[in-house]
């Protein structure tokens, strides 16, 4: 009885579980994969296509380019802090709202 | 699911600014009409919004080798529609374009219509076509949300093949190429994302089923439902 409550629960833990344990498994077996982005991935097969190399692609528009990796990820977990943010209060102001009317 | 700044030639970057700007226009018409005439649609927003801020930077490794990212949009379309969607993916992209590099402004316009709109598209197409069928409710939006992430990765292919398009084989062959880079990796990221945002939905039902009913995102009797027994 208590478990059917929380099916979908243990659904997304085994999910999740499942989606580490397949990593670690084809992780293990490719030894060589670099796990870059799909991103980069693309660009360079648009590269290869339109035959020339990936350094002569000139911004259309002049961008600025995080000077770092560490940059860049922490300018990601801003970006999810946000996000995780806006989730945390939206929750907590439902969650106030809902027992005050009991 | 970025095209790279400079990865597009102009008159394609064009092209999907062109296609952009009409959604974007009547999502923002849209918005303005549903926050007032709601107010507590605003907080449902901030959480649908919230997670394609978080999903969307979240890089995962999957089965090919390499990473991408989730996009978070199917939870959004299911309970605002793909224009509302498109735009709080506009505000996302042109956070990661300015920012982050990822994406640019040239190609914003791209970018916007394969994660912002014909992704959330796709998924709200199947909620809709299930809402009104005894499909469980948590179902629908786990199929929603998987559908309109992987969407958005074949919507790149077809954006970088339309404008790539291969020697032999054309546009059909670079499609089938990059494919196999962005759809491919992006199965496992879907059926997860899937997953978890059904059970974000399932939170909403369980704390503020009112504006669920109120926005008629699914039938009173099934929110009700739902909510008395999870």
């Amino acid at each position: 009885m208590m478990w059917s409550n929380y099916r979908l629960e243990i659904i997304t833990v085994a999910a999740i579980l499942c989606f580490c344990g397949v990593f670690l498994y084809t992780s293990s077996l490719m030894g060589d994969a670099e796990y870059a982005g799909s991103d980069t991935l693309g660009s360079s097969r648009a590269a290869e296509l339109a035959g020339v190399s990936e350094e002569d692609f000139q911004p259309l528009v002049p961008q600025w380019e995080p000077p770092s990796g560490e940059i860049e990820s922490g300018l990601f977990a801003l970006q999810a802090s946000i996000g995780g943010i806006l989730v945390g209060w939206v929750f907590g102001y439902w969650k106030g709202q809902k027992n005050r009317n009991i | 699911m970025h095209i790279m700044e400079g990865f597009l030639p102009l008159q394609w970057a064009v092209i999907w600014w062109v296609v952009a700007i009409p959604c974007l226009a009547f999502g923002t018409i849209q918005l303005k009409r549903i926050l007032a005439a709601d107010r507590e649609a605003l907080p449902l927003l901030g959480v649908t919004g919230g997670f394609i801020f978080i999903l969307s930077s979240l890089k995962l490794p999957s089965v090919t080798g390499s990473c991408s990212h989730p996009t978070g949009t199917g939870l959004s379309s299911v309970c605002f529609g793909p224009w509302i969607t498109s735009v709080i993916c506009a505000i996302v992209l042109l956070f990661q374009s300015l920012f982050l590099a990822h994406g640019g402004l040239s190609v914003l316009g791209a970018n916007v219509v394969s994660m912002g709109i014909v992704g959330p598209l796709a998924g709200w197409v199947i909620y809709r076509a299930l809402r009104d069928t005894k499909v469980n409710i948590y179902l629908t939006v786990f199929l929603a949300c998987a559908i309109a992430d992987l969407c958005t990765y074949i919507v790149t292919s077809l954006e970088l093949a339309l404008a790539y398009p291969a020697e032999v084989g054309g546009v059909a062959s670079s499609f089938a190429l990059f494919m196999g880079i962005f759809a491919i990796t992006q199965i496992p990221l879907a059926i997860v994302e899937g997953i978890v945002l059904a059970l974000v939905f399932k939170y909403i039902v369980q704390l503020k089923p009112e504006i669920l009913i109120r926005l008629k995102v699914f039938s009173e009797g099934k929110i009700r439902a739902a909510a008395g027994d999870a």
